[in-house]
């Protein structure tokens, strides 16, 4: 089985996953788990619709390149909710990548898309992008944009991209003004909330070594969420191993259909963490962790890469896995209520929903308000939200009012991501939170509670 | 290949229900070319989806005058072919109709639109403990039109009975787009006829449900749930025969077999279900706390009286799960295994059921196919679903063949060609088993009360030789 | 105008039913399906006609306890059935009034569920199966004798309730069910109905379902109104749903002591007046559609309070006030239709119909069924 056959079939790419559709039966269960499909009704935007396209093109049946091919793989979220309620067990993520591999080879992505991949690809434009990014959003340029452009302009996508960009500025002093006294935290669905302080100090290293992945958006825009994965992780017992010249783990490519460049960053990447010895590999962005978690995959058809990307991909973890599965030790109090969020790559494509509750569950004093409808994606979905403005902006609007119907002090969600699109979504509804990642609030819950201040494992 | 919309036709549509909403660009229409029964395609010419009775009756009326069909479709997932759009035809889709209109505890009764799925209604409804009883096995996924049309049941309707308990009243479009309120809870229809019970049912082939109003029932206390393994599908029956005949009314109880299990736990979803069984059998009682475990006792112990190897029982809800897990994901697991899969539905008098499984499983063997029962052993509802591989056309003939078989042999036992699914596009070549021509001519005139012209789902459920032109 | 039968027919057969129909096409003569045991309604119009009587279709034609189905043919009644059952701990859970002595064809075509219909569904859920003759002679089958069945439009469903306007029912199957091992009646007494409508609506919003709930202004054996309440079970469930019940209303039940006496008689009350209506609405409305039918100084009331159908026994209608009582039922969004016409065939006021488009589908139907217009008798009083 080959994915990489030339350009000279279109659809080879699908082609040779044939036995990745075969499973689909058809059943339609997939249905209602899909944003685009029950905000459009339209069988073509949905995941059964999408996945008998990419059948169509296999069969020769559909052109790649016709407008029905690329629309309606373009206007997927990648959200993946498809696949935990697919009775058949239907790869939709992998399918979903090469889908749009087969689609961009019959006829290039959009300018704005390319440009971004390539951006992401290159450490060195990353790095402009980003300090640019940093300055407009230091200087209040972005903020002062999003006020400035008018609402429903066709400046609407820019608009949005300040907005992302205003809203990865760190929650900073409101949450360090939390109050300090405790109130009895709300029980998250039907597990209560474990009172004991069971969870001590433990000695740094004991619970294995760690390397965590430091990411473009992360290092560009949210080098304090890497700052809190390092100190929360060891707070908690594990050894964070450095790891030089590391780059981006390539998701954003395949999620945009650019496997060849995916391969390429994820191989790099797995060779500069096989030169160190760790028991995991630490991801903040859920996004990341994903890609990541199934580099096995995106190498099947390299026999020897495969074995070794499996063996990378088995020490993935979420950082709030690490955590939770450490206990997490608990903090001092940090009062306030926040309105939780689900990132798809994290709960659909991982099955990580637990872990992040724990997380803020070690936290005294947090009210978590898990908000309606939290399996659903915010539509951020990379930059799902400027390339489509208006469905990415129907999904956004639904996802901000579910949590300002929370009426929650933050904005809770485990990946940087969701916290840029809800970030923005937040602001473009005159709000001024920005959104923030259950680590920060354990982190602030461990400086408060002084484990940071002693030199040494902790107090 | 399929005619495309005349100009004005599509123009006239995009008045109703704005362009985006319209569909005509034949690769998009790709999507719409199955239901749930894959084995039938028909791209149709267009898709509306309107989002209101009245723009369903526009649509209609507009359509009507054109002489064009009309294919009614929920959330497609109907395995008889009942959503197959028609060469000549549109298809009106429900998808965008999925508003919950009014939910009345006080009466417990709830109107919705037809697009409004089972699941979703039963989750709207539970704040004020109370459920929607019919339990499609695709609950999550189809739509209340949708299981009005086919009068839909699922695994606990042994204790609950099907769709047409449920529903009280419904708004119709008919030709013409007529838009006409049948029944209503409060309406005794003795005064005339229970129009709504011969609407549910209908397959589509009488006009387009725009509005449901459907009866709730409070939600029972407690649950159990057992799983007993069996050495033979025999010992499994029996258990059954026995268990029904203890006076306990079990919510649902469902066998699994051999054949089902190797797939199941073949497949990424293995139940852990022992694979050298010969059957599984699902018991499930709810109701009153009280009285739950001494049900469940008596069950078990019928189980063990036919020979069981092995009785579990769930006392939580995870619990549950896992012993349901064999019996739901039954279906995709097929769909692992095998590149097609023929889901049968056929049922028979509960106490024929041994002697068809048998005789089944010797059509099986004479057709060198693999056949994998699933079914709802409480009301004789059987699923014997047939593995194999379209592109094998010399397997597909034996699959055909085999299936007429199995057909037959449950309408000798004194059953019928479908419990459950409809009739569709699939079976209609079967209805002349259990139907004689004074009867399908009877059926084809009632529809023609309805539907004079045949505007909806034509060639649909009946055996019609004038459908083709 | 009332007409009056020429005579009474008795075939034997599905065969001679369907010679008797295709003669009285020819012959331009109506036909009258009386199932035994029940009083014929008097006939509007003045054309000859007969009355068909099922009695001779009698006896059970096929019972397999184990699949919980009996088919009968249509004169069979139902105490010849329930004896059969009870022979096999099996009962058919339905109540009408006085449902011994009618005929399983005739309750059939009637559709009355009686009040256990809360707990088990009402009498067209039960029925697996018909044979009939149509107006012009045509024997169908429709239905099957199995619990599931959708091979076609579901005709059944029509022809229970259609009050042999659509065709004579030759041939009945049922659904049937174990015998429950606790039958317990429970009574609330007060002295006047109206009492007792908060407690019969609070019972209608509880988590736990009785299998019947029914509202009686006299139950017969005892004197004064009474909310009576059955629950089916077994011993630990029915104590447990009644402990519940009292404590969703905040009440205690007496317990009945002689609950069959009881039942029957609550069953039965009022059903054999000259005339009797039957009125329907939703539950919201008991109080207000009892205070409306009241107003017609009824003999008897009885309501089932699940349902909300209300029966009330007069000894003679007054047209006007029936009129009033039908606006203001309807005007609550129910119904209020007759049962039981007086003996002497005199007038008994408007009462609800179904709306015009409605009642074009049903002309639609009877026509498919009946081309020749056969039925008509039945039909003018369905
Ligand atoms: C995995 C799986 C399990 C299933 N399990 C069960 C089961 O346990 N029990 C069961 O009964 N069925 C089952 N089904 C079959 C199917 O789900 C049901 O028939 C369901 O009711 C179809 O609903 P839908 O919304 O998908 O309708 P569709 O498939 O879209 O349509 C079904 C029929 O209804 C008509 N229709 C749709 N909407 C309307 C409307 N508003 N007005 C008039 N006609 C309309 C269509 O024309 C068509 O004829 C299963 C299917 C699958 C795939
Ligand atoms: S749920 Fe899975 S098998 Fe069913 S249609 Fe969707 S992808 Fe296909
Ligand atoms: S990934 Fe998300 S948007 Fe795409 S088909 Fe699946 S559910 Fe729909």
């Amino acid at each position: 089985m080959s994915t990489t056959t030339g350009s000279g079939s279109l659809a080879s790419a699908l082609e040779a996953q044939r036995e990745r559709l075969l499973p689909c039966v058809h059943c339609g269960f997939c249905l209602p788990a899909c944003p685009t499909y029950n905000r459009l009704g339209d069988e073509a935007d949905s995941p059964r619709g999408r996945l008998h396209l990419m059948q169509a093109v296999v069969d020769g049946r559909l052109d790649a390149g016709s407008d029905a091919f690329h629309t309606h793989i373009d206007r997927c979220l990648g959200c993946r909710a498809c696949e935990p309620v697919c009775p058949s067990g239907v790869e939709y993520g992998t399918l979903l990548e090469l889908a749009r591999e087969t689609a961009t080879r019959a006829r290039p992505q959009g300018k704005l898309t390319r440009a971004l991949l390539a951006v992401m690809g290159s450490p060195a434009l990353r790095a402009v992008f980003f300090l640019g990014g940093r300055t407009l959003r230091s200087l209040g340029v972005a903020r002062l944009a999003v006020r400035l452009i008018p609402a429903g302009a066709r400046l609407g996508g820019i608009r949005l991209a300040f907005a992302m960009l205003a809203s990865s500025s760190p929650p900073g002093r409101r949450l360090q003004k939390a109050p300090v006294n405790a109130v009895p935290s709300r029980a998250i669905g039907a597990v209560a909330v474990a009172d004991d302080d069971s969870v001590g100090p433990v000695p740094r290293g004991s619970r294995g070594r760690v390397a965590y992945l430091e990411g473009c958006v992360q290092r560009g825009l949210f080098e304090r969420i890497n700052q809190a994965t390092v100190r929360t992780l060891e707070a908690n017992g594990y050894e964070v191993v450095p790891v030089a010249h590391q780059g981006c783990c390539g998701a954003l490519h395949a999620h945009g259909g650019d496997l060849r460049n995916a391969r390429r960053l994820a191989g790099a990447n797995i060779l500069v963490f096989e030169g160190v010895e760790i028991d995991y590999v630490a991801v903040n962005a859920a996004g990341c962790g994903a890609a990541m978690k199934d580099y096995g995959t995106l190498f099947e058809s390299n026999q020897e890469m495969s074995t070794r990307a499996e063996a990378f991909a088995a020490k993935v973890r979420d950082v709030t896995e690490l955590l939770s599965q450490a206990g997490p030790r608990r903090g001092a109090p940090v009062s306030c209520s926040v309105a939780y969020d689900h990132p798809c790559h994290l709960l659909h494509a991982q099955g990580v929903a637990q872990e992040p509750l724990d997380v803020l569950r070690a936290v005294p004093g947090i009210d978590v308000r898990l908000i309606d409808r939290a399996d659903e994606c915010c539509g951020g979905a990379g930059i799902y939200g400027i390339t489509h403005p208006e469905l990415g902006g129907r999904i956004g609007r639904d996802k901000v009012a579910a949590i300002l119907r929370e009426e929650a002090d933050h904005a809770c969600t485990p990946n940087p991501g969701c916290m840029m699109q809800i970030g923005a979504g937040l602001l473009l509804e005159g709000s001024s939170d920005v959104a923030v990642h259950p680590i920060e609030l354990l982190d602030e819950s461990y400086r408060r509670a002084g484990y940071y201040s002693a030199t040494g494992d902790s107090q | 290949m399929t005619r495309p919309l005349a100009p004005d036709v599509v123009r006239g549509l995009t008045e109703i229900v704005g362009a985006a909403n319209v569909i005509t660009d034949p690769d998009r229409l790709l999507v719409y070319e199955s239901d749930g029964l894959s084995a039938y395609r028909v791209s149709p010419r267009a898709v509306v989806l309107p989002g209101t009775s009245d723009e369903v009756a526009a649509v209609v009326t507009l359509l009507h005058l054109e002489g064009i069909e009309i294919v009614p479709r929920g959330a497609g997932t109907g395995l008889s072919g009942g959503a197959l759009p028609t060469p000549d035809g549109v298809v009106v889709g429900t998808a965008r109709m999925n508003r919950i209109i009014e939910i009345d505890p006080e009466n417990r009764l709830a109107r919705v639109q037809p697009g409004v799925i089972n699941a979703r209604l039963t989750e709207a409804t539970q704040p004020y403990g109370l459920f929607y009883a019919p339990d499609p096995s695709s609950q999550s996924t189809c739509t209340l039109g949708g299981n009005v049309a086919e009068n839909s049941g699922g695994p606990h309707c042994l204790k609950y009975g099907v769709t047409s308990r449920y529903v009280t009243g419904l708004t119709v479009v008919l030709a013409g787009g007529r838009i006409v309120k049948l029944g209503g809870a409060g309406r005794d229809s003795a005064g005339g006829l229970d129009l709504v019970g011969l609407f549910v049912g209908s397959e589509g082939c009488f006009g387009i449900a725009t509005e449901i109003e459907v009866r709730l029932l409070p939600i029972a206390e407690g649950v159990r749930t057992l799983l007993g393994i069996f050495e033979t599908m025999e010992a499994a029956g029996h258990a059954v025969t026995e268990i029904m005949g203890s006076g306990l009314l079990p919510a649902a109880v469902e066998i699994i077999d051999r054949a089902t299990i190797e797939a199941v736990e073949a497949s990424i979803f293995a139940a852990g279900y022992p694979t050298d069984a010969g059957a599984a059998l699902v018991v499930e009682f709810d109701g009153t706390e009280a009285g739950l475990d001494l049900g469940a006792d008596r069950a078990e112990k019928c189980c063990f009286e036919a020979g069981a190897r092995e009785v579990r029982r769930a006392t939580s809800e995870a619990e549950r799960a896992a012993l349901w897990k064999g019996r739901k994901k039954a279906f995709g697991a097929m769909g692992r295994i095998a590149p097609d899969l023929l889901v049968q539905d056929a049922t028979v008098p509960r106490t024929k059921l041994p002697e068809v499984l048998a005789r089944i499983a010797e059509i099986g063997e004479r057709y060198d196919l693999k056949i994998a029962n699933v079914f709802h052993a409480g009301d004789g509802n059987l699923h014997p679903n047939i593995l194999f591989d379209r592109k094998n056309a010399e397997e597909l003939d034996r699959v055909e063949r085999a299936s007429t078989e199995i057909m037959h042999l449950c309408v000798d036992a004194g059953g019928t060609i479908t419990g459950e699914h409809g009739v569709g596009i699939d079976k209609r070549g079967y209805m002349s088993l259990v139907h004689n021509e004074t009867e399908l001519e009877m059926l084809r005139s009632v529809r023609a009360v309805f539907d004079p012209d045949r505007l909806f789902n034509r060639g649909k459920v009946l055996p019609d030789p004038l459908a083709e032109t | 105008m009332t007409a009056t039968p020429e005579s009474v027919v008795h075939p034997s057969s599905d065969a001679e039913v369907a010679e008797i129909m295709i003669d009285a096409s020819r012959e331009g003569v109506g036909i009258f399906p009386l199932s035994s045991g029940h009083r014929a309604h008097p006939v509007r119009g003045e054309r000859p006609y007969l009355e068909l009587s099922t009695t001779r279709l009698d006896g059970i034609v096929e019972y397999e306890p184990a699949d919980l189905t009996l088919t009968a043919r249509a004169g069979t009644s139902l105490a010849t059935i329930d004896e059969a059952l009870r022979a096999h701990g099996q009962w058919a859970p339905f109540d009408p009034p006085n449902v011994g002595e009618r005929s399983i064809g005739g309750l059939a075509a009637v559709g009355d569920s009686g009040p256990l219909w809360m707990g088990y569904g009402e009498l067209r859920n039960h029925v697996l199966g018909m044979t009939v003759v149509t107006g012009d002679g045509r024997m169908l089958s429709l239905g099957g004798r199995v619990v599931k069945n959708v091979a076609g439009y579901d005709l059944l469903k029509p022809m229970v309730g259609s009050r042999g306007s659509l065709a004579v029912v030759t041939s009945v199957c049922l659904r049937v069910y174990p015998e429950p091992s606790v039958d317990r009646v429970l009574l609330l007494r007060r002295d006047r109905l109206s009492d007792l409508v908060a407690a019969a609506h609070s019972v209608g919003t509880a988590p736990v379902m009785p299998v019947s709930s029914v509202l009686v202004d006299r139950t017969g054996v005892n004197e004064s109104p009474a909310l009576v309440i059955r629950l089916h079970g077994v011993e630990e469930t029915v104590g447990a749903d009644q402990a519940s019940l009292e404590g969703h209303l905040g009440i205690v039940f007496e317990q009945a002591p002689s609950a069959t006496a009881l039942c029957t008689a609550v069953r039965d009350r009022g059903a054999t007046s000259n005339v009797v209506l039957v009125a329907s609405a939703l539950p919201s409305a008991l109080s207000e559609v009892i205070r409306a039918l009241e107003r017609l100084e009824p003999e008897t009331i009885v309501a089932d309070t699940y349902a909300a159908r209300f029966r009330v026994g007069l000894s003679q209608a007054d047209p006007e006030a029936v009129g009033n009582a039908r606006a203001s039922i309807e005007r609550l969004g129910g119904t209020l239709r007759v049962a039981r016409f007086p003996a002497d065939g005199a007038e008994v006021g408007p009462t609800s119909e179904p709306s015009p488009a409605e009642k074009d589908l049903i002309i639609g139907i009877e026509k498919t069924f009946d081309p020749m217009g056969v039925l008509w008798p039945a039909r003018s009083r369905r």
